[in-house]
């Protein structure tokens, strides 16, 4: 589903990532392990396509970072679920618009996005804030926002990018339940992060990163 | 892609940057003002001036001895000569019908018979009317048989025809620059606009929306844009036209609403100039997000 090949990345102000080599098969629940800088988030970037290697390929999907064209970059994304520390919620909508934006993006049809939306609340305990704005939740109420967003279309892979930093433990642990919960499901999901406790308590193949470089890849 | 996708989110960007919106929808009424005002005021300025020539540019009197096959034959070479608006043939009765109307007498009554010769009055077209193409005319005219002499005030045709083409000249370069100041000015606003929204933007690129769909609500929204601006500075530009004629009691000769095709053409152009600018700012902005 993923596949990493000899891959480079270098920043001017240095190299980023060194030759990465690792595979990533589809329902596999999968730790990036590593301190802030390692290079947790630019592996992440590269599989959505943000960046792209300077060497080496990137192969998500059916797509090739060395072939891929800049219209099929949107394909990835909505076969993506991405879900950010800082939440990237448009705080100038309701949260029923938030969940909603992916789906109305893919084209889908107002009754289906009506549906899917109240079932994704109902199942993240967000049915009672669907009229309320981003701004009037509390921040583990926003990641499960973040969190209904990134998988109201069942998404083939779900990006997580230290989706628990800024959370207090019971709804960090929310989270990371719902994580698994969809991994269960199907979902491929890449989850970064610099939590040991989290690999402690729920284990998963990890790989883990120091300067750019995959020093480890076992099962935490 | 859904056309309903786009025109839902060209609305609720409007809704939700009303300010940014009609700050826009304002600097193109501005712009488009200007340049309104400008055109309208170079066009009568030019009738006004065109209103000291003559009504037709020069007058070919026949002598009185002249056939009626003569004039046919002069009739027929003039209309075919090149650059010929129109050409008014004067018989002796209609001269002395003008100059009745003129000076109030009866040429008749003063001699027994009429002294006043037929003439033909010549009129040309815009591109032909210069000094020297009336005066080959004229060379040639003076050569043909039946004709008596050509009048051309020359001096007062050159001063007339120099001034128009002075304002013409500066009208036009002054009018370049406006035009010019103002694209720069709109599209800075819409820049602006656009900035407001790199939240919206960023995050609609993360979830999958390609490049055409970003921009299409964008493009929809600078279009209702320009079009709300233009046609307020038309509004404005008619409400001046009747304070003129209300306050200042002087009836301009070309108005704006006598020309639909400059209103026309004034919608496409602020139509075009703002969603054209916004394309741009976003197609700017899709360069720095992810």
């Amino acid at each position: 589903m993923i596949h990493f090949e000899n891959v480079f990345l270098r920043y001017d102000t240095g190299i980023s990532l060194r030759d990465l080599n690792f595979t990533v098969e589809k329902d596999e629940f999968l730790y990036l392990y590593g301190d802030s800088g390692s290079g947790k988030s630019s592996i992440l970037k590269m599989i959505y396509m943000d960046l792209f290697p300077n060497s080496g390929t990137v192969k998500v999907l059916d797509f090739d970072s060395n072939h891929i064209k800049r219209r099929d970059i949107a394909h990835i994304r909505q076969q993506i679920g991405m879900l950010f520390q800082n939440f990237y919620l448009l705080s100038d909508r309701d949260i029923y618009s938030n969940i909603a934006l992916p789906l109305e993006i893919q084209g889908e049809k107002a009754d289906v996005v009506r549906r899917k939306v109240t079932l994704k609340a109902d199942e993240l305990g967000l049915r009672s804030r669907l009229s309320h704005y981003p701004h009037e939740l509390s921040t583990g109420e926003q990641q499960r926002v973040a969190l209904a967003r990134a998988t109201v279309n069942s998404p083939a892979i779900l990006l997580a990018d230290e989706p628990i930093a800024h959370l207090d433990p019971t709804a960090a642990a929310e989270i990371v339940k719902y994580l698994w919960k969809i991994n269960e499901a199907g979902t491929c999901v890449i989850f970064a992060t610099h939590n040991d406790n989290l690999l402690k308590n729920d284990p998963a193949r990890t790989l883990t990163i120091i300067s750019g470089e995959v020093v480890g890849d076992r099962i935490s | 892609m859904k056309l309903s996708y786009v025109i839902r989110e060209g609305i609720i960007g409007i809704k939700r940057s009303r300010m940014p919106f009609m700050n826009s929808v304002f600097s193109v009424t501005i712009a488009l003002l200007i340049v309104g005002l400008g055109v309208l005021a170079v066009d009568n300025s030019l009738e006004f001036i065109g209103e000291f020539q003559a009504d037709y540019d020069l007058e070919i009197f026949l002598e009185n001895e002249a056939t009626l096959f003569q004039k046919n034959e002069l009739a027929a070479i003039v209309k075919d000569y090149p650059g010929i608006l129109r050409m008014d043939y004067l018989s002796k009765e209609d001269a002395a019908a003008l100059y009745n109307a003129e000076f109030g007498e009866d040429v008749l009554s003063l001699l027994d018979d009429n002294p006043l010769p037929s003439s033909f009055r010549i009129t040309f077209e815009d591109d032909h009317r210069s000094a020297d193409y009336i005066l080959s005319f004229i060379h040639s005219m003076e050569e043909l048989n039946g004709v008596d002499e050509v009048i051309f005030k020359q001096d007062l045709f050159k001063r007339v025809q120099g001034i128009m083409k002075l304002i013409y000249t500066v009208a036009t370069i002054t009018l370049f620059i406006i035009i010019l100041s103002t694209v720069f000015l709109t599209a800075n606003n819409l820049r602006l606009m656009i900035l407001a929204r790199y939240e919206f933007i960023e995050t609609v690129r993360l979830l999958g929306a390609s490049d055409f769909m970003v921009k299409a609500p964008f493009f929809l929204e600078g279009g209702i844009l320009g079009f709300l601006g233009t046609s307020l500075s038309v509004f404005l530009i008619v409400m001046a036209e009747y304070s003129i004629k209300y306050f200042v009691h002087f009836d301009l000769p070309i108005k704006i609403l006598d020309h639909p095709e400059v209103i026309l053409g004034m919608i496409l152009f602020g139509v075009s100039l703002s969603s054209l600018g916004v394309l741009k700012a976003v197609r700017k902005m899709l360069r720095f997000v992810a």
